[in-house]
Formats: C-alpha cells, sequence, structure tokens
C-alpha cells in the first residue's frame, strides 16, 4: 500500500482526513475553472480556502492555491 | 467526545510529541524556502547574497544558513518599488486585503497585501487562541476597536464568525455606547488592548454600571500592548469585569498571532508552533539563548502566501520556557511574561536600564492609580531624571502622600535604588488610549 496518501508527517491518511483533501481537491480545481457563473465561481474560491485551512492545520496540505 | 469537549482547536498538530512536531516544521520551512526562492525577489537576493539555496535546507538546524529579515530591509525595497516593493510573491490584484503597520515610532509604516487564502489563514490563528483560552460558539464576542487600516483585531473578529459565536463589531461607538451594549446584550466575552479595557473599565465605574454585577463577561481576550501579560494589569481587567483576562500577540508583519494564552494561564502564552518558528536569539551576537534567557524573537512564518517572511527580527524581547510548564497538553512552548519589552525601547537613566514595561508592572500593583506616564528629562544639561506622573483614581485622592513614598521606594527597588520623581497628576490630565499606549516620553536631547 505504498501509494496510499500520507500527511506531511508521512502518516496514512484517517479515512476523514482523505476526505477532506479530496473536497479541498475538488474545490480547488473548480476554483480554477473560468467557464462558471460568478455565483458559482466566488462560492467555489471561499469554500476552499476553508477547506485548505482544515487540511493545512492537519498537516495534510502545505501549499499556496492560488485561485484569485 | 462533541467538538466542544475538545480543549483543542486542532488536537492532532497542537499536542504533537516534540519531535514530530520539529518533522513537521522542517516540512513546511523547505517548501516554504523553494516558494520565496522563486517567487520573491527580495528573498531570492538575500539568499543569494548569504549564498543559501532551498536545496541547502535538509535539517531544521539549517534554518540558521538563512539570512535575517528586518523591517529595514521591508522598508527599502518598499521605499524603492512603491508601494509593496518586491517582497510580494503575487501579482497585486490577487489580494483580497490591504493593511498597514500603525507607525506610531514616526516611521514608514509597512503595507502588507493578502490573498483569500491568507486572510482566512489569519482568522484560523485566531481560532488557535480563542478555543484554546475557552471561547464556543454560544458566546457573545464584542470587539472594542477602531475597524480601521490597522490590522488590529480585523482577524479575531473573522475567527469569531467562523466559530459561530455572536459577533459584534463597535467600530464607531464612544467609550460609553460601547459599555452599554455590553451590558444590554449580555456579552460574554469582551476584546480591546489592556489599556482600553481599563478605561471601559473606569467608563463604566463613571456610569454607576458594576459590570460585575450588571455584565456577564466570562473573558477579556487582550492585545496590542505588553501589559495584557502583566499580572497586576489581568488582575485590575478581572477584578473590574469579573472575567478571566487572557493574553495573546500578533503583528502586521504576520497579519496576525503567533501566540496566546490558554485557559491554564501558566504564566505566559504558547507559541502556535506548527505554524510558526519563533527563535529567541542574543540581539547582538544572533546566538541562540537558551530556555528561561531573555532573546530577541525571530520568527518565520509559514501562513502568509502574499509576503513570506523568514527568520524576522522583531525587536521583542521574550524569554521562552519548556511546554511541560503548563499542564493542558499542548507541546508549543511559551514564553514566560508575554512580551517583556523591546529591544530598543531600553532607557539608560544614571547608568541604570529602565524598560517601561517593568516601570508599568510595579504602578499597576497600585490599584489607586487610574492613569500615568514616565517622563525622561535632563537637568541642567547633566543630571538625568526619570519622573512618574500618576492620576488617581477620583475616590482615592486622600491617598496621596503615602502612595508617593510607596511607589518612590518600589519603583527604586526594581530599579537597583534609581530614584523616580513621583509627581502627582490632575484629573483627567493624562492622555487616555484605544490603541497602542504611549505612556513614555524621552525629553532628553538626542545626539
Ligand atoms: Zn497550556
Amino acid at each position: 500500500m505504498s501509494n496510499e496518501a500520507k500527511d506531511l508527517l508521512g502518516n496514512v491518511l484517517t479515512a476523514d482526513e482523505r476526505e477532506l483533501l479530496e473536497l479541498y481537491t475538488r474545490l480547488k480545481a473548480m476554483s480554477a475553472r473560468d467557464d462558471l457563473p460568478p455565483v458559482a465561481t466566488a462560492n467555489v474560491k471561499q469554500a476552499m480556502v476553508m477547506l485548505w485551512n482544515a487540511c493545512n492545520d492537519l498537516a495534510i496540505v502545505h501549499e499556496e492555491p492560488g485561485c484569485d | 467526545m462533541s467538538q466542544t469537549e475538545s480543549p483543542y482547536w486542532n488536537p492532532k498538530t497542537e499536542t504533537l510529541p516534540k519531535e514530530q512536531l520539529r518533522l513537521l516544521q522542517l516540512a513546511k520551512l523547505q517548501r516554504l524556502v523553494d516558494r520565496a526562492w522563486h517567487t520573491s525577489p527580495f528573498h531570492r537576493r538575500l539568499y543569494e547574497k548569504a549564498g543559501v539555496t532551498p536545496d541547502k535546507i535538509k535539517t531544521l538546524d539549517d534554518l540558521r544558513r538563512l539570512p535575517f529579515m528586518t523591517r529595514e530591509d521591508w522598508m527599502a525595497c518598499q521605499a524603492e518599488k512603491p508601494l509593496f516593493g518586491d517582497l510580494i510573491t503575487r501579482p497585486e490584484d490577487e489580494a483580497i486585503r490591504y493593511h498597514l503597520t500603525s507607525g506610531t515610532s514616526g516611521r514608514q509604516p509597512l503595507r502588507v497585501l493578502d490573498s483569500r487564502k491568507d486572510w482566512s489563514w489569519i482568522a484560523d490563528m485566531w481560532c488557535y487562541g480563542f478555543w484554546g483560552f475557552g471561547i464556543r460558539p454560544d458566546d457573545k464576542v464584542f470587539f472594542a476597536f477602531s475597524y480601521g487600516s490597522f490590522i488590529g483585531f480585523w482577524g479575531a473578529h473573522y475567527c469569531c464568525e467562523k466559530l459561530g459565536c455572536l459577533t459584534l463589531a463597535s467600530g464607531n461607538m464612544t467609550t460609553e455606547q460601547r459599555v452599554k451594549q455590553i451590558v444590554e446584550l449580555g456579552v460574554t466575552v469582551v476584546c480591546a488592548t489592556p489599556t482600553y479595557a481599563l478605561r471601559m473599565g473606569q467608563t463604566a465605574e463613571k456610569m454607576g454600571i458594576d459590570l460585575r454585577r450588571d455584565g456577564k463577561v466570562r473573558r477579556v481576550v487582550v492585545s496590542g500592548e505588553p501589559a495584557g501579560s502583566i499580572p497586576a494589569v489581568k488582575k485590575m481587567i478581572e477584578d473590574m469585569w469579573g472575567g478571566k483576562c487572557g493574553d495573546t500577540a500578533g503583528m502586521t508583519e504576520i497579519g496576525t498571532i503567533m501566540f496566546f494564552e490558554c485557559d491554564h494561564q501558566p504564566g505566559g502564552p504558547h507559541i502556535i508552533e506548527d505554524h510558526f518558528i519563533e527563535e529567541v536569539l542574543d540581539p547582538d551576537s544572533g546566538e541562540p539563548m537558551a530556555y528561561g534567557e531573555r532573546g530577541e524573537r525571530v520568527v518565520t512564518s509559514f501562513g502568509r502566501g502574499f509576503i513570506p517572511l523568514l527568520r524576522y527580527k522583531t525587536k521583542d524581547l521574550v524569554q521562552k520556557v519548556p511546554h511541560t510548564r503548563c499542564s493542558c497538553g499542548r507541546t508549543g512552548d511559551l514564553y514566560e511574561g508575554g512580551i517583556l519589552g523591546r529591544v530598543d525601547d531600553m532607557k539608560l537613566v544614571r547608568g541604570t536600564n529602565v524598560y517601561p514595561r517593568a516601570v508599568e508592572a510595579v504602578v499597576r500593583e497600585h490599584p489607586e492609580v487610574e492613569e500615568f506616564q514616565i517622563i525622561l528629562s535632563r537637568k541642567d544639561n547633566v543630571q538625568d531624571e526619570i519622573s512618574v506622573k500618576v492620576e488617581l483614581k477620583p475616590d482615592q485622592q486622600d491617598c496621596w502622600p503615602r502612595l508617593q513614598a510607596q511607589l518612590g521606594k518600589d519603583l527604586a527597588d526594581a530599579h537597583e535604588g534609581l530614584r523616580f520623581n513621583v509627581e502627582l497628576a490632575a484629573q483627567g490630565e493624562l492622555p487616555r488610549f484605544e490603541l497602542k499606549a504611549k505612556r513614555l516620553q524621552d525629553l532628553r536631547p538626542q545626539y
């Protein structure tokens, strides 16, 4: 199981952590799109940075999402 | 355990064993240095000059290979390339917030920008502090804060919205209106500078309001002045408000707080070590100081993307002690007594070192004092004099001769026998403050 997702400390992610990471990743991808109406883009970006906080605080990711 | 029962905002990292915490810091540091190198011309220049590249950061000790960053460097880069210099890593139009330093010392202010993500992180750091000090979603939190361009409690406001508290802004209110609303709404948490928390308490007294009896405040969160960790100041605030007083410390350069007092209050705030590396160094030699030794805070922040801050010399004087001093279970170390003063606010008076915070600690032991000022002057162009001007509470005028003698003795005892002139000021004569209080005037000629 060497390709299991791990946190910055090398621990395998828990099921909840995997879900948070997945939500963040999906929101980040959506934030980068330029074909959505303003109502979707702006709110998705807001949601994305909140998920970034959870993932960053839990040492799951440490990156600049760069959505704007 | 339900979420409101957790004493920690982030149980996973706040209680990490120290060696794990160091690994996490290293992982974040490596990414931060790499990012600064590639996106901030300011940092690239500093590193090239020092001969260090991102691949050189292999252990946490390699942090010491990185050059210091100073406020002077930052100001110079702003002046060269207005308005923000080449420190920033992203195009200006990606920012959602602009703030600047209060510039109390008459210098050019520092200008900062934050992205959507940075701003959200800023609020999150406050969450560590507010949650750790026992603030919960059912609290009603009042911000006695001007909501201007100074960053102050801005992040804390958004933190409370995130926590789900009833969040009360009071930017345009007078002190009397603030006191009234705090009582009327049954506010449970008040946020202010220590000076202003005292002033609101004094105003309430004058309005005939007993905050302990008429109010519901159970926490006073202070920030912005070293006085927030002076036990006598805290006691005064607690006696007035009837709630526990907890200190936090932040800075515009970081955008948020780096340390906060937990609910156990072991005598100093915990450092949020999963988001910051706090070094304590000899201000002259740059050598690390041991636990319990006083030195200058040098901070590296992992959070703000727009403005990377690495090994930033803060000029704050601190004294670090191990996390084991506190029984709360957090593994972030503590700054005993909070920020003890500034490296450059030490005054030399007839051969004795005087720190304004130390004077305040003595003066505030006397609850009869309402306000005070420290004045340095030079007599006949030769002899330096230090005076403390004291304004008493309206109902305490009779204590003056006794208090004058006692204060003179206490101040001398705390300063190797240095003689202080203790003078009485008239009611309302001394200035009052809302933000950073200025209680020292150095009238000596500057050469
Ligand atoms: Zn603690």
